[in-house]
């Protein structure tokens, strides 16, 4: 049920955005540095939570590497 | 048309060494774990194609944490891990182990090639080091843009090998707790004095470019840990089922009866992963939600959103919310009844209970001459849900999944040259 909403969810995302080619020149939005995950900050929230919580990694592998959980 | 340097155009365009410093507290309340941390790595870019990271993290871990008994109404005594003491938990009081100080230093170095004008490829090694656990790891990625670089495929693969050696050995799992002997050493919980797992991690994914203000990342990723997937310092209660007090341990022992925890030795996880992001005139917004599934039992979902509200061109304020939600593992049990047979499988680690949390918090950047400061604070909680079943006599009027608060704050400073 859950993973079916989820499926959903991500499918709707897709689907309200449509797909257009971007020209590299027109890239200049995309190439900001705000525009791609912060992965300091990413690693320190996946050491953080898997040590707290039953679930870990999505982004990127799982992480760990510690005696914490 | 004037070209200008975008806001946020990153340290490393320009330089070919950079140095990124993070400075991390981690407390949580009612004395439980407190965490200092600092991340250091350097980046050095050798040519357009070629890059190395070499990073060290040291950590430093005190407090306590629950061991997994519930609260009685009449003082608990409990013999620490290592066999040779024993330590004393008020009547009404959450049992903490708070035989818990550790150091962890860990090492990462990875390097990223260009495979010709669209691929790219990474690879990686870890270490890391605590008195009881050791760490060895490894990992691989690989990028293909097409699409005129409008869509990125990727794989990766990652193997850990984990190594513990508990203080005082090993604990034979659903074994009772036994009485403290100040003399004892080495493996005094009879299971041998060195455990360890394999863990192995893929991934694949696409990141497509949807406009020119917008793109989204979707993955699926496969776990599978396999070996010794207790925590070996996790205990349960055994109660009365009538009156939810607990019972007498061993004969002799002056204890009440603990048995340790028992999981499977394996565990498969998978997680499907997506990311939007929208870039306005001046800020950017990102969007996120995970959906998790293991053979344990556990579902969890987590949404997390940032806002990055470029202030100016030399700083940034960033508002962050986190929530996340998972479903209890099938053999997670508060506490195990006098009388009923012992389960194969039970644990009472809260970390496997039905919960709830949310993270709120803000970062706030700015670029100087020298280099990018940054100031991250953040509130975490977390509220496990009700115990059905546990609640009987004595235990209907304790919190037997005790809530949890934290603040984090983390300082960071990157420069390059």
């Amino acid at each position: 049920m859950n993973r079916t909403r989820t499926a959903a969810l991500i499918l709707a995302l897709a689907a309200t955005t449509a797909c257009t080619t971007v020209e590299p020149w027109q890239r200049d939005l995309h190439a900001r540095e705000d525009m791609r995950p912060n992965e300091r900050d990413a690693a320190v929230d996946d050491h953080i939570y898997f040590s707290k919580e039953a679930s870990s990694g999505g982004r990127g592998f799982a992480g760990g590497g510690c005696g914490c959980n | 048309m004037q070209l200008k340097k975008p806001i946020g155009a990153s340290l490393a365009e320009e330089a070919k060494w950079e140095v990124d410093s993070t400075l991390l507290f981690y407390g949580e309340d009612n004395d439980r774990v407190m965490d200092a941390s600092l991340m250091t790595s350097v980046r050095r870019v050798l040519d357009e194609d070629r890059s190395i990271n070499v990073s060290l993290t040291v950590d430093a871990l005190t407090g306590a944490t629950p061991s997994g008994a519930v609260p009685a109404n009449a003082v608990q005594t409990f013999t620490s891990p290592s066999g040779r003491a024993s330590y004393d938990i008020a009547a009404g009081d959450t049992p903490l182990d708070d035989n818990f100080l550790d150091t962890r230093v860990a090492l990462t170095a990875g390097w990223k090639q260009s495979l010709g004008e669209n691929m790219r490829w990474s690879a990686g090694l870890s270490a890391s080091h605590e008195y009881d656990y050791l760490h060895l790891g490894a990992e691989g990625r690989l990028e293909w843009d097409f699409n005129l670089k409008n869509t990125t495929a990727f794989v990766g693969a990652a193997y850990g090998k984990e190594d513990l050696d508990p203080v005082g050995g090993v604990p034979i799992p659903l074994s009772p707790m036994q009485a403290a002997d100040s003399d004892a050493e080495g493996d005094v919980h009879g299971g041998g004095t060195s455990e360890s797992k394999d863990v192995v991690d893929f991934l694949v994914g696409v990141t497509q470019v949807l406009s020119r203000r917008s793109l989204l990342e979707v993955s699926y990723s496969y776990g599978q840990s396999d070996g010794y997937l207790n925590d070996p310092y996790k205990i349960l209660s055994v109660v009365d089922p009538a009156t939810g007090a607990p019972v007498a341990g061993p004969v002799g022992s002056g204890l009440n009866l603990y048995v340790h925890e028992s999981r499977p030795g394996s565990r498969t996880k998978q997680s499907l992963f997506a990311e939007w992001r929208y870039a306005f005139d001046r800020d950017s917004f990102a969007l996120s939600a995970r959906y998790m599934t293991d053979d344990w039992g556990i579902d969890s979902q987590t949404v997390d959103a940032r806002y990055r509200w470029n202030i100016n061109e030399r700083s940034y304020l960033e508002p962050h919310l986190r929530w996340y939600t998972q479903s209890a593992a099938d053999f997670y049990r508060t506490v195990l009844f006098n009388g009923d047979p012992l389960p194969q499988h039970a644990s009472a680690d809260y970390r496997l209970a039905d919960s709830d949390a949310y993270t709120a918090g803000f970062k706030y950047g700015r670029r100087t001459g020298r280099g990018e400061f940054s100031v991250r604070l953040e509130y975490y909680h977390q509220q496990g849900g009700p115990s059905p079943g546990a609640a009987v006599g004595d235990l209907a009027g304790f919190e037997l999944v005790p809530p949890l608060s934290a603040v984090i704050a983390q300082f960071g400073y990157k420069f390059g040259f």
